[in-house]
């Protein structure tokens, strides 16, 4: 028996009532979520990181003991999912077995060719090397790397990146990122990346400190860095 | 349309939305970025966004559990089951007409995959209206 349709009609109206005050709720909560600025950036990995490199001495860009006899240079764009890959799949091994032994020291040379979003997040961390504490950005900003120039890289993102890297001041690193020094340590990386010829990153060097450098293309495993640099050290 | 049809269609398109809230979820859980077909990043903003959760709700788990309660509704018959339907689809329907102006207007990305379940669901809370109207 079909229902009369003033019937139909009555209750198709009382469950639109119903979806309308459900979707009002749901709307109310999401705008609520949405405006709520106050709330904090969730930033990933900064226990890994600081327990990664705490005690390990930092001075600019150069990650180890000035006085290692194996130096790697690492050029890398903050943007870089490859670059991503390597500083959050080998090298905590490096560190934890050469860098922690002063066996290895790894200098980060930081490009910005990948997009809008690589120069601000670069800046940032080259910023946070004048407090010693390049690395610790760099391996968070790598923990919490975004899709390629889709906005990721936001002062809010940086500034609580920099907030969750104990003994950095975040207000400072901010504010030195448009700085004189700044931009000549930018400049000194480019420098360095076009005499050694870098096409792509990650791109490595390794040598003996102060020797020559042979280099290594790619998001290598940890196998592969392990030979290179044990057959420098038996130099 | 017979209220059979109405039923089937209901039960097919929840079927389609299941799948893409199932997919959204899995990005979501499993960390990774659900892949743009066009290219744009679009997803990986809006999923970054303060708008991709509802007191503390990712929207995809929203929309997984209404279109699987939508498909529910389809296996039963009968005019209560048809008003559970159109309350569940329309409601839907509009929260997914607000989410898609905060995508516009607010986080400046357009996430394709949201757009395909707005569509889908639209579709069903018309098919849902439909049904209710034929039903016995």
């Amino acid at each position: 028996m079909a229902m009369p349709k003033l019937t139909a009609n009555r209750v198709l109206v009382v469950v639109l009532l119903v979806a309308a005050g459900l979707a009002a709720g749901l709307i109310a909560l999401s705008v609520l979520g949405g405006s709520d600025e106050a709330k904090p950036t969730t930033i990933h990995g900064a226990a890994d990181t600081e327990a990664l490199l705490a005690g390990i001495p930092q001075q600019g860009n150069v990650l180890g003991k000035a006085d290692a006899p194996v130096t790697l240079v690492e050029y890398a764009d903050m943007q870089c999912p490859f670059c991503a890959q390597w500083g959050l799949d080998t090298f905590p091994a490096l560190v934890q077995e050469y860098v922690r032994a002063g066996k290895v020291r790894i200098v980060f040379n930081g490009l910005a060719f990948v997009g809008p979003d690589s120069l601000p997040a670069l800046q940032t961390a080259v910023s946070a090397g004048k407090q010693g504490k390049l690395w610790n950005v760099t391996e968070l900003i790598f923990h919490n790397q975004g899709e390629e120039n889709t906005g990721w890289v936001t002062d809010d993102l940086l500034r609580s990146i920099g907030e969750a890297v104990p003994g950095l001041d975040a207000g400072k690193m901010m504010d030195g990122r448009q700085s004189a020094a700044v931009a000549s340590a930018l400049a000194d990386a480019q420098g360095s990346a076009q005499l050694a010829g870098i096409s792509s990153t990650p791109t490595f060097e390794v040598g003996r400190t102060g020797g020559s450098m042979t280099q290594l293309h790619g998001a290598l495993s940890t196998g592969e860095f392990r030979q290179a640099l044990d057959s420098l050290l038996q130099q | 349309m017979t209220d059979r049809r109405w039923r089937t269609a209901v039960g097919v398109l929840a079927l389609v939305g299941l799948g893409i809230a199932s997919y959204l979820t899995y990005a979501r859980y499993s960390g990774g970025t659900p892949y743009c077909v066009a290219g744009g990043g679009g997803c990986e903003t809006v999923q970054r966004s303060d708008y991709a959760k509802v007191a503390g709700i990712p929207v995809a788990v929203l929309g997984l559990c209404g279109f699987a309660a939508l498909l529910a509704t389809a296996f039963v018959s009968g005019r209560t089951a048809a008003a559970v339907g159109v309350g569940i689809a329309v409601a839907g329907a509009a929260f997914s007409a607000w989410l898609l102006y905060a995508q516009l207007a607010l986080i400046d990305a357009v996430c394709q995959w949201c757009v395909a379940n707005d569509v889908v669901i639209a579709l069903a809370a018309v098919a849902a209206v439909a049904r209710l109207r034929q039903s016995p």
